[in-house]
């Protein structure tokens, strides 16, 4: 910490995570932009006899949350009118459905991104609880069953009460009179209320869901389980026998409370379906719409509000100075050889165009191709300027001959071959002329060699999407990779590879 | 096993290139002063007023039109050097060791005509050699005929003598002895072989070639070390100068031994490589900070400087 530059690579880190912190706490993004998420798409159809009067339906949709987002909502055409209203933790779409004297049918469809992540603190128990279940009397029953469990921990408690369900009962237990007793009440109450009431009675938070399973199928009704919270999260209980949901498994929520996810006044439900798809939808379109939507100084601010067609260059041009820092160090730290910093990186960009096969084929072909045409210029003995513009002459006429190739026998890869650099092609083949002349064939083919790899490397890193999506979201981050560079630029010690080069001068 | 390497190397004081450039490049070598050594012509304008001898020069050719002025400005000279004033690594340059009718006889017995020499004086001008390709001058030097004392362990060319300097202080020593693979240049990337200099002696020790230490010359066979640098103590002044000429804290100064005229300063180099280490098998690291940590009053004068260095520098 003595040197300004590790000062100003260390603000420059603050700098980055400050803006990261303030981003994912206060603004909600995602802590890993591409974290594995799914897209479902949840077609939910209903049949229903309508009187005269018409009729009235009451549906239960997904709320958004952190970890889960609506992407697209829509009813089907000539639908009738809708009316979507928060109601506590539920979302209601209330539908005025005019009388038909018919089946009618009413589609509405939503998609809805998952994916893991934290609990939002408006996810937590709210500290006026749902009133319990039941009358005192039962209360008072439930109270004394988990009363010899009151200084297990939470989570222990937890999975205590849940056992019950299957009729099991760990130590202490209650005595026999007490579980018939409460036999006969969860015959009465079911078994979810049953469990809730044992949850209230040892100072648990639990709630009651009806939602859907996200596996690709169609259901008829609606799942119920209990969610309860542990202190950390939510966990999910299975009323009828007690089990615990796997994190592992995308419960969507519906509607919270004791309550049905659909209901219909004035009509007869002939049949419900819900059809839940997995939907290939990019990551892209994801943030894209959830920043189109914000009116968040930042989001107005990102990326994701350039146009698409320019939003493509940046995804790449944001990883170019990743680019730049690998070469950096593995220039500065290893000691690899390259011929310059910009070459391996604009190689890299045309890779994406020729492919990486393709690319480095036509790159290694013109280099040498280069190299015999220079050997032979230098006997007759040109001026530099004119002879450069040979060699860039002689590039160009590899591209327009390799172009024509790729055309007639169809090869796209061929065609793409224009966008190789062929300035910095053409600076390759004289510097390689110069290392071979002065420093021989080995130094010159292993900087190539050396030049080749980077550029592959280049280009997988810059091809990355995580890592694309990663930084468009958070351009921030080039302000800690700036720091990185500033690192590696004040690194005196050795390169890796002076290790091998002087090891003999230490005996070893 | 690396980091082991890694202490292992800096205990010994070997010098790395990342700290070459930034501590020491970087540090003491005033981007102003690069032109002053980049450029032979300049190098040897102020090495005469300081005193230290350069191979005479006596025609330098600035522009094409001057090419065809070359036979009256060589007279009756039958050896001289062509080189380019800012080359690099030995490019560029030709011996000439005759003249006939039909043109001139290069060190290695090609013969260049009239027409194919005036080629080679236009590339050079048009900055083929040159550092970045720039327009440059070609200059026309006298032919350095080297001093017998190297010649069991050279073949071919001229072999010449590098001495870092160090704030004026002369810390390492090597001489550069052509072989058949560097085709008779002093090249160590062509595969010369460098051969040590105790500095407080001035006599060879072992020898790098091609990064590995040798104790022979690998075509005439004869062991490269116990030979003793003729003029050691005026070439290590020459080289202590070299810090007053041009303001260069950190240099390679590379010096010829003329038969007749002694030790001749060649060029100056305000990048020196690393090789050094392993010619001397001692790192430089160590002997620069040493440097560092002597008393004010060896910076005094060149005399003191190379006295100090006799003194603390022993292989």
């Amino acid at each position: 910490m003595k040197k300004p530059a590790t000062w100003l690579a260390f603000s420059l880190f603050i700098i980055t995570g400050l803006l990261l912190f303030y981003r994912i706490f206060n603004l909600g993004y995602p802590l890993l932009p591409a974290a594995p998420g799914q897209t479902w798409a949840i077609s939910i159809d209903l049949y229903l006899e309508t009187g005269k009067e018409g009729a009235r339906v009451a549906l239960g949709l997904p709320v958004e949350q952190s970890g889960r987002m609506v992407v697209e909502e829509k009813i089907s055409a000539g639908a009738q009118n809708i009316d979507i209203h928060r109601d506590g933790p539920n979302r209601i779409g209330i539908w005025g459905i005019p009388g038909t004297q018919g089946e009618s049918l009413v589609n509405f469809k939503t998609t809805v991104h998952v994916s893991p992540g934290r609990v939002d603190k408006n996810e937590r128990p709210s500290p006026r609880s749902e009133p319990p279940p039941g009358g005192r009397e039962e209360q008072d029953l439930a109270e004394q069953l988990v009363g010899g469990w009151k200084n297990l921990p939470v989570p222990l408690r937890i999975k205590a009460i849940a056992a019950t369900t299957a009729g099991k009962w760990v130590d202490p237990p209650p005595g026999n009179p007490e579980i018939q007793a409460w036999a006969a009440i969860r015959e009465r109450l079911g078994p979810d209320l049953a469990l809730m009431l044992l949850f209230h009675a040892a100072g648990i938070s639990s709630r009651s869901v009806s939602g859907l399973l996200l596996v690709n199928s169609v259901v008829r009704t609606p799942l119920r389980w209990i969610e309860v919270w542990d202190g950390q999260r939510w966990e999910r209980i299975r009323p009828d026998s007690g089990e615990f949901w796997d994190p592992k498994f995308n419960l969507l929520p519906l509607i919270y409370g004791n309550r049905q996810a659909i209901r219909v006044v004035g009509g007869e439900l002939h049949e419900v379906r819900y059809v839940i798809t997995r939907e290939p939808i990019s990551d892209w379109r994801l943030y894209f719409e959830q920043s189109r939507r914000s009116d968040r100084f930042l989001d107005r601010w990102s990326l994701f509000r350039l146009p698409e067609d320019f939003q493509a260059t940046f995804r790449i041009l944001l990883l170019v100075p990743i680019g730049a820092l690998m070469i950096s160090a593995l220039r500065n730290l290893i000691g690899f050889p390259t011929f310059g910093i910009f070459m391996p990186v604009l190689m890299a960009l045309s890779f994406r165009n020729t492919g990486l096969e393709y690319g480095l084929g036509i790159f290694f072909g013109v280099l040498f191709l280069g190299y015999a045409v220079r050997r032979a210029l230098d006997k007759l003995r040109l001026l530099l300027v004119p002879r450069m513009s040979v060699l860039l002459t002689l590039v160009i006429s590899c591209f327009t001959i390799l172009a024509l190739v790729g055309s007639k026998i169809g090869l796209r890869e061929f065609m793409a071959v224009g966008l190789l650099p062929f300035v910095i092609l053409t600076m390759v083949i004289e510097r390689f002329f110069v290392l071979v002349e002065e420093a021989g064939a080995v130094a010159g083919i292993r900087t190539a060699l050396g030049s080749a790899l980077v550029s592959v490397i280049t280009y997988f890193i810059i091809n990355w999407e995580p890592l694309q999506l990663t930084f468009f979201l958070y351009p921030e981050l080039m302000v800690a990779v700036t720091a990185l560079q500033i690192l590696v630029g004040q690194y005196s010690g050795y390169r890796l590879m002076e290790l091998f080069r002087f090891r003999k001068l230490v005996g070893s | 096993m690396m980091l082991r390497l890694a202490k292992k190397m800096r205990e010994a004081g070997i010098l790395g290139m990342n700290r070459r450039n930034a501590s020491y490049i970087m540090g003491w070598n005033p981007r102003s002063a690069f032109p002053l050594v980049d450029d032979k012509v300049l190098t040897r304008q102020v090495a005469e007023k300081y005193g230290v001898p350069t191979p005479p020069i006596f025609q330098i050719i600035e522009n094409h039109g001057q090419i065809s002025g070359i036979e009256a400005a060589l007279g009756d000279r039958r050896e001289f050097v062509l080189k380019p004033a800012r080359g690099s690594g030995g490019s560029g340059i030709i011996l000439i060791v005759d003249r006939r009718k039909e043109g001139f006889v290069s060190q290695s017995g090609e013969v260049y005509s009239r027409d194919e020499f005036a080629y080679q004086v236009s590339d050079i001008l048009s900055g083929i050699h040159s550092l970045g390709g720039q327009e440059d001058r070609a200059i026309l030097q006298a032919l350095v005929h080297p001093d017998p004392v190297f010649a069991a362990v050279t073949h071919q060319g001229v072999p010449d003598i590098r001495i870092i300097s160090y704030r004026g202080v002369p810390v390492m020593g090597m001489v550069r002895l052509p072989t058949r693979a560097s085709d008779g240049k002093a090249n160590l990337h062509r595969g010369a072989i460098g051969a040590g200099i105790d500095i407080s002696t001035g006599q060879t020790v072992t020898a790098v070639h091609r990064g590995e230490i040798v104790s022979h010359h690998p075509d005439t066979g004869n062991p490269v070390s116990g030979i003793p640098v003729p003029f050691w103590d005026k070439m290590l002044l020459m080289a202590a100068r070299a810090m007053e000429m041009t303001g260069l804290g950190y240099l390679g100064i590379d010096l010829l031994i003329d038969r007749e005229h002694g030790p001749f300063l060649l060029e100056l180099n305000a990048r020196p490589g690393l090789a050094i280490q392993i010619a001397n098998r001692r790192g430089l690291w160590q002997r620069l900070e040493k440097v560092d940590k002597a008393p004010p009053e060896v910076f005094a004068t060149p005399q003191s400087r190379v006295e100090w260095a006799q003194k603390e520098f022993k292989v």
